[in-house]
């Protein structure tokens, strides 16, 4: 994999993260959900929320995992803390596999990966003060005797910002802002110092002023305790801000994954061109190019079960080749992985063949 | 003389602890098939300021002081019938949930004749029924989907049908209140697109409101930020956005990260914005201000012009 | 890390933030009219509670059970020696209607805790566990449920001959916990699939303290709400069932005295002794029913008059 030099126009100076073995691993995860069928009877139709997914997290890197709502992203980031199981595949962490984990082994594995949530008004308990939640996973995880509880609430009360922590500690839920909220709940996360922090849209349903502020603390929180940290985002940008890798998942599958700056500048999935497309931009966003990877409107093709599920949207797909055969999930030259045929400047289907006929279109 | 003029508009809650000035001196104009973006964080007033002109204030909140003139016509000095009269036929809104804006026990294409029916009573069913299938084929909806319960629709699907439901009755003036925050990116691009597209064809005033400044910029013409319940800087887009001059809004645009330019680190506001309640002395973003002078605190800024449609409520320009 | 070494933060003095919410919900209760008079009758019928055992102290005739006025040997109507007169064997019926105030109280109180906290244990349980468990204890519930609770008293009363007032506590107890159960498991189902349960999980906490650590709380004002109502019925039941001639023959209890007004033929000859405890029933149940409604209003904003 090659060292990427960040670009001369790049004022950040974030050093990436060395190249160690990876946090967590995934292995080909695949979790599939069974919708419920009519009242009638007859089994409802099986959803794939993932579908042989495979993910690193190196130490200390903030990887960035995009997608649209449905596309699965939730559901990797649930099965990454535990909250979910995956149909098949494993889960490594720090080079054991935890995909069945009971009892004492799972207590271990809870102290080390810890997750955000997207909505502040839901994730803490309405009937707790600050204090008492931010204190939970201490308590559970036994990590500190009792006597030392109150002090590093509010020493990581502090540390995300929120000063005087006395101030806050005492407070419910309900008397703080939203961001003041998620950030009970990234110091909630991050009181046992876990090695991984999922982080599932934290900024979504907050105000741009608060978004950034969290932001700011996900990257001081990396730079002190060497946290690794996966944000779930639909926000390209977001991701191009925070992330030093970026995996761009399309309902359940893995379409692009590589370094930050290569997949925001040079997009060679049609899906992340076609997202990069839809985001909206403003400020000096003129050397984004277009790409118009989108089909509008979309194919009304039949042949999706073994072809490329992108397929109905893409404007470039080779109609017989795209429809049915899945491509397979490669690296190119360059070290970025992709799941499409046409990747790398392989010939463009062309017109002659985007009128040949075929069938259930 | 523009299509929709609000003049020094204010807007008051009564609340347990006394009156909350949601929206404070606020003034702006809109002309046919004009955008105007209302940007600001939440509980800025921009919403408040959406209800008023659709006449939609909740029970403890009412309107204070200035006026709206809508095509010349005062709408303060009208009364409650004839508001309700004006409200969907002049001024129609595309609410934030779009998703409960749809009553989901009714099919959708029959919530959109209902809501032409109420307003042009002289209208025979069929012919309304026929006009939902000129909006639909308008929005983008499959023809054939009018006869589905909205929860049948997706996401997207109910949003174009609300933006269907406003524009049947021709209004001259859109209200859109955060119409894409619950979409994906790529559906939210569709929309926006074609809601440009349809209000070049109709000629359509809109006022678009959104916390994300990002979208504003690609949708409207000219620009206002709100802030704690005042409009802080308004013109047009290439101006507010070119040249900030508001602390606030720099302040704003610096918390924003973009996808193209050089990767530069966010600025994020620091602090809350102030509670709106009770007397309050100076400049309202004072506190959190990165370049506050000492006058700042004593004497509430006047809206200054700073360009030929520019104006910025900060003595520091 | 840093976070170790910043312990030696100076402890605050510890404030009570439950107290300030307490303050908080008070001054909603307070606003309420409906809770202001249920709390004003309430506390008088505490006083009359407590009060009750005085008089056997002065005199021994004033004994609500045993005492007889030697002078008096039938109904009297009220006068100076008996303020709300006597009954047909010269008792006095004020004594007797404070004896009744702590006698409702204790029932009403002792019936409608051990529902609730039948009822509440049982829902928690069947909504956070699901499945078979939830299934089981669901149906029993509803078995319990379709039974109505007086008439069922009624014939185990008929079957067993006179109960005693600990076993009538008990039975409403039993009878009255499914409706409490069932509201109790919706709530936790839908508490169950809010993140913050999910952020419990993931902090560590085993189940026993999901449930008890982070879902009772939120379910016990819900909890308490209803205790109100079940405290109402459970007066009801038990003065119904007094009233019927089920009741505990020792205890003097309101229904009791009614049954008496009625078995003896006063019950157009002698007002003094018929209306008050037939008053304090309808008070008492009342005032339990407006401290309810006011709760409600203190525990759902959305009810809260928004103008105030």
């Amino acid at each position: 994999m090659s060292e990427q030099t960040p670009p001369q126009t790049d004022q950040l100076q974030r050093t990436p993260p060395p190249l160690t073995a990876p946090v967590m691993e995934l292995v080909g995860i695949s979790k599939h959900y069974q919708s419920r069928g009519s009242i009638f009877g007859g089994a409802g139709e099986r959803v794939t929320a993932l579908n042989q997914v495979s993910l690193d997290f190196r130490r200390g890197e903030i990887f960035g995992l995009v997608g649209e709502s449905g596309s699965g992203k939730t559901t990797c980031g649930r099965l990454m803390v535990g909250l979910e199981r995956a149909d098949a595949g494993q889960l490594v962490l720090e080079g054991r596999e935890i995909t069945a984990l009971r009892g004492k082994d799972l207590k271990d594995f809870r102290r080390k990966v810890q997750i955000i949530f997207q909505d502040p008004y839901q994730s803490l308990n309405p009937q707790l003060s600050i204090l008492d939640s931010v204190a939970e996973p201490l308590i559970t995880s036994q990590a500190c005797p009792a006597s030392e509880r109150e002090g590093r609430v509010l020493a990581t009360l502090k540390a995300v910002g929120l000063s005087p922590a006395e101030d806050f500690a005492y407070r419910f839920p309900h008397q703080l802002s939203g961001g003041q909220r998620q950030r009970v709940a990234i110091a909630r996360a991050m009181i046992i110092e876990p090695r991984l922090l999922v982080a599932d849209e934290p900024t979504s349903m907050l105000d741009a002023s608060y978004s950034a502020q969290i932001f700011d603390i996900l990257l001081q929180v990396r730079e002190k305790f060497g946290t690794t940290i996966a944000l779930i985002t639909h926000s390209l940008a977001a991701a191009r801000y925070l992330c030093d890798r970026i995996a761009v998942i399309y309902r359940g599958h893995l379409m692009e994954l590589g370094q930050a700056e290569q997949v925001i500048n040079r997009p060679r999935h049609p899906y992340t061109q076609a997202l990069i497309d839809a985001t909206p931009k403003f400020g000096d966003c003129g050397d984004v190019p277009r790409y118009n990877a989108l089909l509008q409107p979309e194919r009304q093709a039949t042949t999706e079960e073994a072809g490329c599920v992108f397929f109905r949207r893409c404007a470039r797909a080779h109609l017989t080749r795209c429809s049915r055969q899945a491509p397979t999930w490669r690296r190119l030259e360059d070290g970025d992985m992709v799941a499409c045929h046409y990747a790398d400047g392989a010939p463009d289907p062309g017109p002659e063949i985007e009128s040949c006929p075929v069938p259930g279109l | 003389m523009a299509l929709l003029e609000v003049n020094h508009l204010s807007i008051g809650y009564q609340t347990a602890k006394g009156l909350l000035r949601a929206v404070d001196d606020v003034s702006f104009a809109v002309d046919a098939g004009q955008s105007l973006g209302l940007v600001g964080e939440s509980g800025c007033g921009k919403t408040t300021i959406g209800m008023a002109l659709m006449g939609l204030l909740p029970p403890n909140g009412s309107i204070v002081g200035g006026n709206v003139v809508l095509d010349g016509q005062d709408l303060s000095g009208l009364d409650e019938a004839d508001l309700r009269q004006r409200r969907w036929r002049d001024i129609a809104m595309i609410f934030q949930a779009a998703m409960n804006a749809l009553n989901p026990v009714q099919r959708v294409g029959e919530q959109i004749v209902e809501a032409i029916l109420t307003h042009k009573p002289e209208l025979e069913r069929e012919e309304a029924l026929h006009q939902v299938e000129g909006l639909y084929q308008l929005v983008g909806l499959p023809v054939g989907r009018m006869h589905d319960f909205p929860h049948q629709y997706s996401g997207g699907m109910k949003q174009r049908a609300v933006i269907a439901m406003a524009l049947a009755l021709n209004p001259k003036v859109i209200i859109a209140d955060e119409p894409t925050t619950a979409l994906d990116v790529i559906v939210q691009d569709q929309i926006l697109k074609e809601t440009k597209e349809l209000q070049k064809e109709f000629n359509i005033a809109i006022i678009f409101i959104s916390h994300d400044i990002s979208i504003v910029s690609e949708v409207c013409e000219m620009i206002g930020v709100m802030y704690a319940g005042q409009m802080v800087e308004r013109g047009t887009t290439r101006e507010v956005l070119g040249q900030p001059r508001h602390p606030y809004t720099q302040a704003l645009l610096n918390s924003f990260p973009a996808l193209g330019g050089p990767r530069r680190p966010l600025r994020p506001i620091p602090g809350e914005p102030p509670l709106l309640i009770g007397r309050r002395f100076g400049c309202r973003f004072c506190d959190r201000c990165p370049v506050p002078a000492s006058s700042c605190k004593l004497e509430p800024p006047e809206l200054v012009q700073v360009g030929e449609t520019h104006f910025v409520r900060c003595d520091n320009v | 890390m840093s976070a170790k070494d910043q312990i030696t933060v100076p402890t605050p003095p510890r404030r009570n933030p439950w107290r300030e919410r307490l303050l908080d919900n008070w001054r909603v209760f307070h606003q309420n009219p409906l809770g202001r008079i249920g709390l004003i009758l309430l506390v008088v019928f505490a006083v009359m509670a407590m009060v009750s055992v005085v008089p056997p102290l002065i005199d021994p005739m004033y004994h609500p059970m045993t005492g007889v006025d030697p002078e008096v040997m039938q109904s009297s109507a009220p006068s100076w020696r008996h303020w709300l007169g006597t009954d047909f064997m010269g008792r006095d019926i004020l004594s007797q209607l404070l004896a009744g105030t702590r006698v409702a109280f204790m029932v009403g109180v002792s019936a409608a805790f051990m529902s609730i906290a039948l009822g509440v244990s049982v829902g928690m349980v069947s909504g956070y566990l699901g499945g078979w468990t939830d299934i089981i204890l669901m149906r029993l519930s509803e078995i319990i449920m379709v039974m109505p609770t007086l008439l069922v008293v009624l014939m185990l009363a008929a079957l067993f001959g006179k109960l005693g007032i600990w076993t009538i506590v008990l039975m409403i107890a039993f009878f009255r916990w499914p409706g409490v159960a069932r509201v109790i498991r919706a709530q936790t189902l839908s508490l169950k699939g809010r993140p913050f349960i999910d952020a419990a999980r993931v902090a560590g906490a085993s189940h026993t303290r999901i449930v008890f650590r982070h879902i009772m709380p939120n379910v016990l004002p819900l909890a308490f709400l209803y205790m109100t109502f079940r405290v109402t019925g459970a007066i009801i039941i038990e003065a119904a069932l007094a009233f019927l001639g089920f009741g505990d023959p020792g205890t003097v209890s309101w229904g009791m005295m009614l049954q008496w007004v009625w078995k003896t033929g006063h019950m157009f000859q002698a007002p003094w002794w018929l209306l008050p405890p037939g008053l304090c029933i309808s008070l008492l149940t009342l005032s339990f029913y407006m401290l309810g409604r006011a709760m409600d209003e203190v525990l759902d904003p959305r009810l809260r008059d928004q103008s105030r």
